[in-house]
């Protein structure tokens, strides 16, 4: 795979210079006012954005601040309690399975159904939207190739016996295979080695330059300053910073991505406190 | 770069299940067909060592359904309805339990959320897939227990060669009605009482189906011989409230036998399971994605704590003389985390309540057969007494099994990598835990009810037998290292050999309970409890011995 790897990381190189490109197209996601409450908790509070055909939106925040309820609800698993939401064109909430036709999810359980074989499991999801047999066995071919994926493991083991790095393949094959305009990941990179991280990054980065809308959240911020066209940084439900990486990194004279982020979302005082702990490891 | 063409080739030999299936439905039948029968997870499986799955269990319980049925031969010289009247309430009761127990974990499953609740797929689609699922395994144990009855409802005596026909369909109708109420009870509450209670609602309506279909399946055949064979003499008025009853109805109208009367209980059954149907899948159907929503939301509610922030079950174990009973801390460990599974985890309520409800159908049966009168009625309700004690010196041995599994079992891999020498010690914290959770309340109640409301009050001593066996059954399950709390996939809880383990204990229990009531009513009871006593200690200290020499057991 490592020639492969380089040439990809090669071509990479060129796709990263390509901020701001998507300017001015279709908008392919509109969220407006979007809000979920558990009980008497804000979970997302009024978030509105907006997301042009083509981009790669880095989706981020601390944890508990609402990016996986947010994306939940953009997949139609869970019912917004206030606001709205399009994507592709169609109303979240009153045309949910035309959204879901339309949208890939790589949720961050990377949860699969362990008792099917990877080749089984992936002719299901193909099934499930409608793909016939012989073009799902072409295209799970293409992601056999791509990820590199043992084929022997996968039409004989079943998935409960996968690495957690062959399951995240998996579970990435089965979110594409549809090929579907938009497509949001959450954490996808969990378990992946680094070769596979690196012809992940540069897959994205070709599904966008074809016009697939992407939202990536995820907590490797260097990923993200690299991969990603544009930042949505939100804390508390809330939207806190939305722009292109290396604006936002200029305008708040941060330097990194991760830097910029610590800021904004209080964990500026980290390094002192993570000294001061280990401190107390001290005989 | 882009997703390259290559050519590598599928073979078609292998993954063959879903290829060309192009209907969502029928995909999603498929899908959860293979995954009830393969259970849910695995660990280090090939697919060709797939034989340890539930399909293989389903085999051995299919054969034990079919020997079971084999009693309907005793039916031969009766008449059509009193041996349906016997099939439809073994049916009730098999089918009945079997789904009010699956229904939770196939309906409402948190991790298939991920995985399904993005595709386009209908929550009308995957409730009725489900369902179909459901009412297909039903009809395998319906049908391996019911093979017999049909030969013999053919053949007998005053039977009729439309029996066979007549007992399919109504059996259906049986499984259908069965999988529909527990459906049908699950979107009622949902709709009265709200999302927000949904784990809570859950659990009771799981327990209260299983305790109804439990009772209902109980009381038809006692009440048999107070009613007549509907044959046009005396019908007794509970058969018109007994569900197994119309279906019964149902046989003997098809059979040309019963007149009106089996007439009008055949007209209840379908109208019954038509009304349930539509209810449960046709009007009440979309509340079901509001159920499955729930379950994706992350809840942000603590469970209560006291002042101190302690959990109350944490202080309870720092009270005396638990706090000396628990004075191993691993013990101590294993006791915290079962006590919070067994009051707080859906997963694990949903199995364990259940589970244990027939131990409180025993007393309400020894009150019913007390309070029916005649000659009978006082031995009747002191076995039911003496069986009510050895079900309650079972269900230790019921809940510590039933603890050991979970869906989040892979994080016990945390005792193994703890510096802890065997997994006796978590084994026993469990137990203890089981006993103070269980067993004390459960004790508490039984005896209340069998004191209140029998005539004699020294036939509570008739608990004595069945409790004496709790110490032996409580270790039972630790002498492999077996009962690690959660230690193994939710899956594994669907057992055949667990099936034929319960029939083992039932026959114990029916052995225990006659000679124990044999004893006690011709004065022989303390000579009786001291030779128990004698054979439970020695019981007892092989059970203990065993359990501490136990080491982990592989995985798998």
């Amino acid at each position: 795979m490592s020639e492969r790897v380089m040439d990809t990381m090669n071509q990479s190189a060129q796709d990263i210079a390509r901020v701001g490109e998507n300017a001015g197209k279709a908008p392919s996601i509109i969220v407006d006012a979007l809000t979920k409450r558990f009980g008497g908790q804000v979970a997302v509070d009024r978030l509105s954005f907006t997301v042009p055909a083509g981009q790669i939106v880095g989706f981020l925040g601390p944890n508990g601040a609402g990016k996986s309820t947010t994306l939940k609800m953009l997949t139609g698993m869970l019912q917004p309690n206030g606001g709205s939401a399009k994507v592709c064109g169609y109303d979240l909430l009153s045309d949910t399975i035309e959204v879901k036709r339309h949208i890939g999810f790589v949720p961050e359980s990377g949860a699969v159904f362990e008792s099917l074989t990877g080749l089984e499991y992936l002719e299901m999801v193909a099934a499930l939207y409608g793909i016939p047999s012989a073009a799902a066995r072409e295209r799970i071919q293409q992601f056999i190739v791509f990820f590199d994926l043992s084929f022997q493991t996968l039409t004989d083991k079943l998935l409960g016996a996968y690495s957690k790095g062959m399951r995240r393949k998996v579970v990435i094959t089965s979110a594409l295979l549809h090929n579907p305009p938009v497509v949001f990941f959450d954490e996808p990179l969990d378990g992946l080695d680094a070769n596979a991280a690196v012809g992940f990054k540069a897959l994205i980065q070709t599904l966008a330059r074809e016009g697939k809308t992407i939202i990536y959240s995820s907590h490797i911020l260097d990923v993200v300053e690299r991969v990603c066209d544009r930042v949505i940084i939100i804390d508390k439900g809330r939207l806190l910073l939305d722009g292109a990486p290396e604006a936002l990194v200029a305008e708040h004279n941060s330097g990194t991505l991760e830097h910029l982020f610590t800021q904004l979302t209080g964990g500026a005082e980290l390094e002192r406190r993570a000294a001061d702990f280990a401190k107390t490891f001290r005989s | 770069m882009s997703v390259q063409s290559t050519s590598v080739v599928v073979p078609d030999g292998r993954g063959r299940s879903f290829g060309g299936e192009t209907d969502s439905t029928r995909v999603l039948r498929r899908l959860f067909l293979t995954l009830f029968l393969r259970g849910r997870s695995s660990r280090g499986l090939n697919r060709k060592w797939a034989p340890k799955s539930i399909s293989s269990r389903l085999g051995w319980s299919l054969i034990f359904y079919g020997v079971f049925g084999l009693t309907a031969l005793t039916f031969l010289r009766g008449s059509v309805f009193v041996l349906s009247a016997f099939l439809h309430a073994m049916t009730f009761f098999f089918v009945g339990v079997f789904v009010a127990s699956s229904a939770g974990e196939v309906l409402f499953n948190q991790l298939e959320n991920d995985i399904l609740l993005h595709r386009p797929v209908t929550a009308r689609a995957l409730l009725w897939t489900k369902i179909t699922v459901l009412i297909q395994v039903s009809l395998w144990l319906a049908g391996a227990f019911n093979l017999t009855g049909l030969i013999v409802g053919a053949s007998m005596e005053r039977g009729s060669l439309w029996y066979p026909v007549g007992h399919v369909i109504s059996t259906v109708m049986e499984a259908m009605f069965c999988t529909g109420s527990v459906v049908l009870l699950y979107q009622l509450c949902l709709r009265w009482f709200g999302r927000e209670r949904l784990d809570g609602l859950m659990t009771t309506v799981q327990v209260g189906a299983t305790v109804g279909f439990i009772l209902m399946a109980q009381i038809l055949p006692r009440v048999m011989p107070y009613i007549s064979d509907l044959d046009g003499a005396d019908t007794g008025r509970a058969v018109w409230f007994l569900p197994p009853a119309w279906f019964a109805g149902f046989d003997a109208a098809i059979s040309g036998q019963g007149g009106w009367d089996a007439w009008g209980l055949a007209g209840l059954a379908i109208a019954a399971t038509g009304a349930v149907l539509w209810a449960a899948f046709g009007r009440l159907a979309g509340d079901y994605n509001e159920g499955l929503q729930r379950l994706s939301e992350t809840s942000l509610a603590r469970p209560a704590s006291g002042k101190s922030g302690r959990r109350w079950s944490d202080r309870l174990a720092s009270l005396f003389p638990l706090s000396w009973w628990l004075r191993d801390p691993v013990e101590r460990a294993s006791f915290t985390l079962s006590f919070a599974y067994l009051l707080r985890d859906r997963d694990v309520k949903l199995r364990l309540y259940p589970a244990i409800a027939p131990v409180l159908i025993m007393p309400v049966l020894a009150v019913f057969g007390f309070s029916r009168g005649g000659p009978g009625a006082a031995m009747s309700a002191m076995v039911y007494t003496a069986f009510g004690g050895v079900f309650l010196g079972q269900a230790s041995m019921t809940g510590l099994t039933i603890l050991q599994f979970s869906q989040q079992w892979q994080a016990s891999d945390l005792f193994r990598l703890a510096p802890v020498a065997g997994p006796v010690q978590f084994c026993n914290g469990a137990r203890k835990a089981i006993q103070v959770f269980m067993m004390i309340p459960l004790v508490l109640i039984v005896g209340l009810m069998i004191a209140r409301n029998n005539g004699e009050p020294a036939q509570i001593l008739l608990l004595l037998p069945g409790l004496m066996t709790l110490p032996v059954f409580s270790w039972i399950p630790c002498i492999k290292g077996r009962a690690v709390p959660l230690s193994r996939p939710a899956e594994d809880a669907r057992s055949a050999r667990r099936g034929l383990g319960i029939v083992f204990a039932l026959l114990l229990s029916m052995v225990l309970s006659w000679t124990s009531t044999i004893a006690f009513q011709r004065g022989w009871f303390i000579g009786f409890l001291a030779v128990e006593l004698v054979i439970v200690g020695i019981l007892y200290a092989l059970v203990r011995r065993a359990a501490n020499r136990a080491v982990w057991p592989s995985i798998e």
